[in-house]
C-alpha cells in the first residue's frame, strides 16, 4: 500500500513540476511560431514575474489578486519592451543573431534584478491559505494543485483564443506565413508584438505560481526554461499540445527516474530524454517532419 | 573581401607590413623577460591566451560553418581534465595527457557533429546545451573518477626538451606560440577545400549539398576541429593554473566563449582572439562597476548583435579598408572551359525515371512519371502552376526522397542517394531563387562547384581556380571575380550560379526556371548561353515558364499536369496539342510563381 | 616601533643608491651609506604612521555576492574597532578588497592582483573551499599568510605553510554532528542527506567516518544536486530507511527551504541535525515553521560566548542585519590578525605567520582560537536549536587540538 502511495506521490510531484515546464513551454512555443526563433530569456520572464509579485504583495502589501493582476500587467509591458529591444532590430536577420541576443537579454535581466533586489532569495505565501491536502497516503500541495488547474485554464484559454477569436486567427496566420499575412493586410509587426506581450505575461504567470514553492530568486527561471525548451522539442517543435504533453512527460520522467535510479543526476534525465528524442524522433511526439533546411 | 585577404600578399609593400606584424606579434610574449611584469598581469594573459584557443574553435564552427555550439566549455573541460587526471592521477607526461585529451575532445565533437545529420539550428543549440549540462553533472557527481567538485590540484607544468616551463613567463611564451600556430591554422583554413565547404554550408546548406559538398561530413569536421581547439585550450589552462574544477567548464563558460567570439568577430581568428582578450580584460577594468558589470555584459551582447554583426574586428577591418583601399590582385588568363573531359558517348539515355511518385500527406505532387533524357539533348519540363515540375526536379536531384519509383542516372540507380553524391556523379543544378553563397566571392562560389567529388580536373588549388575562372569566362563573368556575389546585380548572380554548376563538369545540367526574374535583354543572353551549352554537347534538363525560351532551346518537351505526364515530344508538336493548351488556358502567365 | 616592511624598502633603496654612486671610491661609498642610513632614519619617522594593508579576497559579484557582502560588513566592523582603538603597532589598518567574481579562476586573479600591488601584510581569503584550492599554489608562492574560511579539512594539510584557517574545519563539524546525535540525542540510525558539491560531499565523507569512529554506520546516504526543485524522491526513500535522526550537509538556502517543507508535508518528524546552512537567516526565512525544532551546528552563534554576544549587538546596530557566520568569521579573522601582529611586534608577513602559529587562547566571536601545526585555529562547533524561528544556543562541543 505504501509503495503505491509513494508512486502516486512521485507521480503527482512529477505532474506538478511538469505543468510548470508546460506553462513556460507554452510561452516558448508562441514565440517560436510567431518568429521562428527560440527565446532564451523565456525563463527570465518567469523570474521577473516572481519578483513583480513579491514587490506588490510583500513590498506594497497589496491583496494577492490585485498583486497578480498588476504583476501580469507589468509583464505585458515588459514583453512589449523586450520585443522592441531584443527582437525587433534583428527581425530581418537569421535566427542565430536573435538567439544570441536573447541570451544576452537573459544575462542582462538576471544581473539587473540582482543589482536591484539583492541576491537573497525571498519567500512568498501560497495563493490558498492551506498548505495542502492529505489523500490517503499522498500529500497534495495546494500550490501545486493551483498550478495544475491554472495550466489547464491557460491551455483552454489559448485554444479558444487562437481558434475562435479574430485576433487569435490573425496571430495564427502571422505565425504560419508572414508574407501571406502581410498581403492580407494583417499588421505583422503588431501581431509579433502581441505575441511577445502574451508570452511574457504567460511566463510571468508561471513565475508567480511557482514562486511560493521554489522561492523568488535570480536563477528561478533558468533551469525551468531549459527543461521547458526540452519539453517543446519532445512535444514537437512549435506545437501547442506538444508543449503541454512534453512538459508533463518530462516532469514525470524526471520524478520517477530520480526516485528509482539516482537523485543527483535528476537534471540529466531530462536532457538524456531530449537527446534520445532528437536522435530517434526529432519531430517530437506531435510534430511534423523536421525540415529546417536552408 | 575574404578572398583577397586570404591571398598571399603579392606586393613587397604588404609583405613588409606582414613581416612587421609578425615581428610585433613575436615580440609581445617576450616583453615579460625585458620589463618586470606582475604575477597578476601574467595570470591575466595566461587566462586570455588559453581561452583564445578555445574561442578559435568557435570561429571554425560558428563563424565559418554557421553551426551554433554552446558546449565549447565542455570540450575545454575534456582537455583540462585529461591533463589533470593524466598527470596527477596516472603519472602520465603532460604531452601524453594533453594528446589524449585533445583526441577525446575531438571524438566528443565528432559525435556531437553527427547529430547535425538530422538537426540544425535550434535543435543544435539545445543538443549542445544538453551535452554541456550532462558533462557538468558527471564532473560533479562522478567523484571517484573526476574528484568531483573539489577539482584537481597540483597539475605540473610540461617540459620541453627537458626544460620544465615552471617559470610563468616561459609557460606564457609556450602558450602564445600554440595560440599563434592555431591562429595561423584557422586563418589558413577558409582558403582550403574544407574551409570553402564550411563557408558554403554556412551560407546555404542546401545549395552546398546540391553542388557536391558533403555537408554532414563538413559539419562533423567543423565540430571535431572546434572541439579539438577547445581541448588544446583546456590542456594549456590546466597546466597553466595547476588547478581545475567543474566550474571551469560550466555552461556559463560556454556562453562566455560565445560572447567572446561574437564581440571580436565571429568570422576571423584575429577577431576571436581580440574578443577574448577584451572580455578577459573588461571585467578587470570594469571592476568598479561591481554588481551591474554583468548586466552591462549582457546588454553589450545585444548591442553587438544589433550594431556590430561582424564584431569589433569587422569594424577595425572596415576602418582599415577605408584608409588603405584594397588592391585587387590581377587575375590570370586561363584556357577556355573544357566540356569534353570524362564525357561518355554511348548513345544511351543519360537519365531514366520510372514510376516516380512524391506525395506530401494526401497531396500527390508527383504521381507516377516515366521519363527519359537523351544524352546531348535539351529536355524541357513544363506545366501549369502546381503541376509538380519543381517537385520533380527536387526528387531527381535528391532534395526530396521519392514516395515511389526509380531514378537511374548514368547507369547508376541514384534513387536513394544524397544530393552531393548525385553531384559527384555529374548531376549539376541551379535554383529558381538563386542560391549562391552570398558572402563568398564569385570565384569562391564557382570553386565550391569545381571541388565536387570525381571532377575530372587537375588537382590542387591551381586546378580548382583555373576551372572556376574558365567557367566564369564562359558565362561572361570573367571580370570582377573577387566581388562578393551579394553585391552583384541579379542577372549576374544567375550567371555565376550557372558557372558554379559548369565548373563541376556536369554531364547533366538541371536548370530550375533559369529565366525567372530576368529582363528581356538578359533573357536573350540566357537563350544564347543555353544554345552555346547545347552546342558543346551538354545535356540539359530544364523547367521554365517562358515558352519563348523553352521553344528556342529545347529538343524535347514533357508536359505535366496534376503530377502526371500529359504529353511529350518535339516542341512544335507538343505545344500544339489540345490538352496541353487546355491545361495552360486561363492559368498560364508567362512569368508566374511556380 | 619601526615597521619592517619600510625598513626593507628603504634598505633596498639605499643599496641602490650606493650602487648608483658606487665604484668610485671607498670613501664615497661609505659616505653614501652613511647618508642613506641618515635618510632612512628620517624617512622612518615620517612613515611610521603608514597603514598596514590587509587584503580581502571576496565574492563581491557573482552568485555568492550575498555572502560576500556580509563578509565585507564583518571585516569593516573589525577594522573600525581596531583603528578606533589606535590601530596595530601604532599604525592604522587598511583593507584592500579584491573581487573574485565567485569563481575559482577569479580567485587566482584576485590573489595575483593583490600580490602584484605589493605591500600586503596578510590576506583574508575566501570562505569557499574550492576557491582556496584554486588559489593554493598562488598562496604558497606569495609568502604572505592567508587566513581562510573554507572548511574542507584537506586545505590546511597540503603542506602550504601560508594557509591558516579561522574557522573550524568539516572534520570537526562532522565529529560534532556525530557526537551530538549519538551521545546527546542517543540516536543511532543516522540518515545523511548532502549536496553533491564540494562542501556537501566532503561533509558527507567526514561524517561517515566520524560516525564509524563511534561505531555507527548510517542507514541512508543520499546526495542531490544544488538547486533541486523537488525532494520528494529523497524524502520518500528517507522515510523507508527507518532512520531515527537526520544529518544534512546542504549548501543553498532554497534547497534547505524546499527540502524542509517537503519533509514536513510527507510527515517526517525525526530530529534533524544539520550543517550551519540550516540556521542562516535566509534559510530560516524561506523554510519558516518547517525548520522549527531542528538542530544545527554553527561555528558562530550570538549566544555562545561573551565576544559573540557583543559582536552580535554591534553588528545589528551598525548594519540593521542579523549577524551570521559570513560576517562573523571575517570579523574574527581580522581581529586574529591584529592580535598576531601585536604579538609578533611586526607586520612583516613572515613575522605575522609566526605570530599566528604562536596564537593560542585568543578569544573572539568563534570562541578560543588556538593554532595547531596545520594552521587550524578552531577545533569545535556550537550546537544550536531553532526554537520557533529563534536560534538558541545549546552547547559547545570542542575537541583537543593536535598541537
Amino acid at each position: 500500500m505504501s509503495a503505491l502511495f509513494d508512486n502516486l506521490q512521485v507521480l503527482f510531484q512529477g505532474l506538478a513540476l511538469g505543468s510548470i515546464y508546460a506553462l513556460v513551454a507554452l510561452g516558448f512555443v508562441l514565440i517560436i511560431r510567431a518568429t521562428n526563433v527560440v527565446n532564451f530569456a523565456q525563463g527570465d520572464f518567469a523570474m521577473l514575474g516572481a519578483y513583480a509579485i513579491v514587490t506588490f504583495l510583500v513590498g506594497l502589501q497589496l491583496p494577492y489578486v490585485v498583486s497578480i493582476i498588476l504583476a501580469l500587467l507589468v509583464m505585458a509591458v515588459f514583453g512589449m519592451l523586450f520585443n522592441l529591444g531584443v527582437y525587433y532590430p534583428l527581425r530581418n536577420r537569421s535566427f542565430l543573431p536573435v538567439i544570441i541576443s536573447t541570451l544576452g537579454a537573459s544575462i542582462f535581466l538576471q544581473n539587473t534584478v540582482l543589482a536591484v533586489f539583492g541576491p537573497q532569495p525571498k519567500p512568498l505565501d501560497k495563493i490558498l491559505n492551506i498548505d495542502g491536502i492529505q489523500v490517503g497516503g499522498v500529500f497534495l500541495d495546494s500550490q501545486y494543485l493551483v498550478i495544475l488547474v491554472v495550466t489547464l485554464f491557460a491551455v483552454a484559454f489559448q485554444y479558444f483564443f487562437f481558434e475562435h477569436t479574430l485576433l487569435g486567427k490573425k496571430l495564427q496566420a502571422t505565425s504560419q506565413d508572414k508574407d501571406m499575412a502581410r498581403l492580407l493586410g494583417i499588421p505583422v509587426a503588431t501581431m509579433i508584438a502581441i505575441t511577445f506581450i502574451y508570452s511574457a505575461a504567460l511566463g510571468g504567470l508561471a513565475g508567480i505560481l511557482v514562486a511560493p514553492i521554489l522561492f523568488v530568486s535570480i536563477g528561478l527561471g533558468s533551469i525551468i526554461a531549459l527543461k521547458a525548451f526540452a519539453a517543446t522539442i519532445i512535444g514537437g517543435f512549435g506545437d501547442v499540445t506538444g508543449a503541454i504533453v512534453g512538459g508533463l512527460l518530462l516532469g514525470v520522467i524526471e520524478s520517477f527516474a530520480a526516485y528509482y535510479i539516482s537523485v543527483p543526476y535528476k537534471d540529466a534525465y531530462a536532457f538524456l530524454a531530449l537527446f534520445l528524442f532528437l536522435l530517434l524522433r526529432p519531430q517530437g511526439i506531435f510534430g511534423e517532419r523536421v525540415s529546417e533546411k536552408a | 573581401m575574404k578572398a583577397e585577404e586570404l591571398k598571399a600578399p603579392s606586393a613587397g609593400a604588404s609583405q613588409g607590413k606582414l613581416i612587421a606584424l609578425l615581428v610585433l606579434g613575436a615580440l609581445i610574449p617576450l616583453l615579460p623577460f625585458l620589463i618586470p611584469v606582475s604575477q597578476y598581469t601574467l595570470n591575466i594573459f595566461m587566462n586570455a591566451v588559453t581561452y583564445a584557443v578555445a574561442v578559435l574553435g568557435m570561429v571554425v564552427v560558428l563563424g565559418y560553418t554557421g553551426q551554433i555550439n554552446l558546449a565549447q566549455a565542455a570540450f575545454f573541460g575534456i582537455g583540462a581534465y585529461s591533463v589533470a587526471l593524466g598527470t596527477v592521477g596516472w603519472g602520465l607526461s603532460f604531452w601524453m595527457a594533453a594528446g589524449s585529451g585533445i583526441v577525446a575532445a575531438g571524438l566528443a565533437g565528432l559525435v556531437l557533429g553527427l547529430t547535425t545529420l538530422r538537426l540544425g539550428g535550434h535543435y543544435l543549440a539545445m543538443i549542445t546545451i544538453s551535452f554541456q549540462q550532462i558533462f557538468d553533472l558527471i564532473l560533479v557527481n562522478w567523484v571517484e573518477v573526476t574528484h568531483g567538485p573539489d577539482g584537481i590540484a597540483g597539475i605540473p607544468r610540461p617540459s620541453v626538451f627537458g626544460f620544465v616551463l615552471a617559470d610563468d613567463r616561459f609557460y606564457l611564451l609556450f602558450c602564445v606560440a600554440v595560440l599563434y600556430a592555431c591562429i595561423a591554422f584557422v586563418w589558413w583554413l577558409p582558403s582550403t577545400r574544407l574551409g570553402r565547404a564550411m563557408r558554403a554550408v554556412r551560407e546555404n546548406e542546401l545549395a552546398a549539398e546540391v553542388v557536391g559538398v558533403h555537408t554532414l561530413r563538413t559539419k562533423v569536421f567543423a565540430f571535431t576541429l572546434s572541439a579539438m581547439l577547445g581541448g588544446i585550450a583546456g590542456a594549456l589552462y590546466a597546466a597553466g593554473f595547476a588547478y581545475i574544477s567543474p566550474d571551469n567548464s560550466s555552461f556559463a563558460r560556454s556562453i562566455e566563449f560565445l560572447t567572446m567570439v561574437l564581440l571580436g568577430g565571429v568570422q576571423s581568428p584575429f577577431g576571436g582572439a581580440m574578443g577574448t582578450v577584451l572580455l578577459i580584460l573588461l571585467p578587470e577594468w570594469l571592476r568598479f562597476l561591481k554588481q551591474i558589470y554583468l548586466a552591462i555584459y549582457g546588454l553589450a551582447v545585444i548591442l553587438i548583435m544589433v550594431f556590430l554583426p561582424e564584431g569589433i574586428w569587422g569594424l577595425v577591418r572596415g576602418g582599415w579598408r577605408k584608409l588603405v583601399p584594397e588592391r585587387v590582385p590581377p587575375r590570370r588568363s586561363v584556357p577556355p572551359l573544357d566540356f569534353d573531359a570524362g564525357r561518355v558517348a554511348d548513345g544511351k539515355p543519360i537519365m531514366r525515371i520510372t514510376g516516380l511518385q512524391k506525395h506530401f500527406g494526401g497531396l500527390r505532387a508527383v504521381d507516377g512519371i516515366d521519363l527519359e533524357v537523351a544524352r546531348g539533348s535539351v529536355h524541357a519540363l513544363i506545366g501549369p502552376n502546381g503541376s509538380g515540375k519543381t517537385t520533380s526536379l527536387n526528387v531527381v536531384n535528391g532534395i526530396y526522397s521519392p514516395t515511389g519509383g526509380q531514378i537511374v542516372f548514368e547507369g547508376v540507380d541514384v534513387t536513394a542517394m544524397k544530393p552531393h553524391q548525385r553531384a559527384g556523379l555529374g548531376m549539376g543544378r541551379t535554383f529558381q531563387n538563386i542560391r549562391l553563397f552570398q558572402s563568398l566571392s564569385a570565384l569562391e562560389n564557382v570553386m565550391v562547384g569545381a571541388q565536387r567529388d570525381n571532377n575530372p580536373i587537375p588537382g590542387g588549388r591551381r586546378g580548382l581556380e583555373d576551372r572556376a575562372l574558365a567557367a566564369l569566362d564562359f558565362v561572361g563573368m570573367g571580370e570582377n571575380v573577387h566581388m562578393l556575389v551579394k553585391n552583384m546585380p541579379y542577372g549576374h548572380q544567375r550567371m555565376v550560379e550557372i558557372a558554379r554548376t559548369l565548373a563541376g563538369h556536369p554531364s547533366l545540367l538541371l536548370l530550375d526556371e533559369p529565366g525567372a526574374g530576368l529582363n528581356q535583354t538578359e533573357k536573350q543572353e540566357l537563350v544564347a548561353l543555353l544554345l552555346r551549352l547545347r552546342g558543346h554537347g551538354l545535356t540539359i534538363f530544364l523547367i521554365d515558364h517562358d515558352m519563348g525560351v523553352v521553344e528556342k532551346v529545347s529538343d524535347r518537351i514533357t508536359v505535366l499536369n496534376f503530377g502526371k505526364k500529359i504529353a511529350e515530344g518535339a516542341p512544335a508538336e507538343v505545344l500544339r496539342q489540345p490538352d496541353v493548351i487546355a491545361a495552360y488556358l486561363g492559368e498560364a502567365p508567362v512569368h508566374g510563381p511556380a | 616601533m619601526a615597521p619592517d616592511k619600510h625598513k626593507a624598502k628603504i634598505a633596498a633603496r639605499s643599496g641602490y643608491l650606493t650602487n648608483f654612486m658606487g665604484e668610485q671610491s671607498m670613501a664615497v661609498r661609505i659616505l653614501g651609506r652613511a647618508m642613506a642610513a641618515a635618510f632612512a632614519a628620517l624617512a622612518l619617522s615620517a612613515l611610521a604612521a603608514d597603514p598596514i594593508h590587509i587584503g580581502l579576497v571576496n565574492e563581491t559579484t557573482g552568485p555568492n555576492a550575498e555572502a560576500g557582502q556580509y563578509t565585507v560588513n564583518g571585516a569593516r566592523l573589525a577594522l573600525e574597532e581596531i583603528n578606533a582603538a589606535g590601530g596595530v603597532l601604532g599604525r592604522q589598518l587598511e583593507l584592500r578588497i579584491e573581487d573574485n567574481q565567485s569563481t575559482n579562476p577569479g580567485t587566482v586573479l584576485a590573489y595575483s592582483k593583490l600580490l602584484g600591488e605589493g605591500g600586503i601584510s596578510a590576506i583574508i581569503g575566501p570562505i569557499r573551499s574550492t576557491q582556496v584550492q584554486a588559489a593554493s599554489p598562488t598562496i604558497a608562492k606569495s609568502s604572505i599568510p592567508s587566513v581562510i574560511g573554507g572548511t574542507d579539512p584537506s586545505l590546511t594539510k597540503v603542506n602550504n605553510p601560508w594557509i591558516f584557517r579561522a574557522r573550524p574545519n568539516d572534520g570537526y563539524s562532522s565529529r560534532v554532528i556525530a557526537d551530538f546525535a549519538v551521545n546527546s540525542l542517543k540516536l543511532k540510525k543516522v540518515a545523511i542527506v548532502h549536496s553533491t558539491d564540494a562542501f556537501g560531499s566532503g561533509g558527507m565523507a567526514a561524517l561517515t567516518s566520524a560516525l564509524k569512529a563511534v561505531g555507527v554506520t548510517p542507514v541512508f546516504v543520499q546526495g542531490y544536486t544544488n538547486n533541486s526543485q523537488d525532494f520528494t524522491p529523497v524524502v520518500l526513500a528517507l522515510k523507508k530507511s527507518g532512520a531515527d535522526v537526520l544529518a544534512t550537509y546542504m549548501t543553498n538556502s532554497p534547497d534547505v527551504g524546499i527540502f524542509a517543507k517537503q519533509l514536513r508535508q510527507l510527515g517526517v518528524t525525526i530530529p534533524w541535525v544539520g550543517s550551519p546552512s540550516l540556521v542562516t537567516d535566509t534559510a530560516m526565512k524561506l523554510a519558516g515553521s518547517a525548520l522549527h525544532s531542528t538542530f544545527a551546528i554553527a561555528d558562530f552563534t550570538p549566544g555562545a560566548n561573551p565576544e559573540a554576544k557583543a559582536y552580535a549587538e554591534k553588528y545589528k546596530a551598525k548594519y540593521k542585519l542579523d549577524p551570521d557566520v559570513y560576517s562573523a568569521w571575517a570579523y574574527g579573522a581580522l581581529h586574529l590578525l591584529a592580535a598576531a601582529m601585536e604579538q609578533a611586534k611586526s607586520a612583516e608577513p613572515a613575522a605575522v605567520r609566526t605570530g599566528l602559529l604562536n596564537t593560542c587562547g585568543f578569544k573572539s566571536v568563534e570562541g578560543k582560537y588556538c593554532f595547531d601545526k596545520n594552521g587550524d585555529a578552531l577545533h569545535g562547533y556550537n550546537v544550536v536549536k531553532n526554537e520557533n524561528g529563534r536560534v538558541v544556543f545549546i552547547k559547545t562541543i570542542t575537541f583537543e587540538s593536535n598541537k
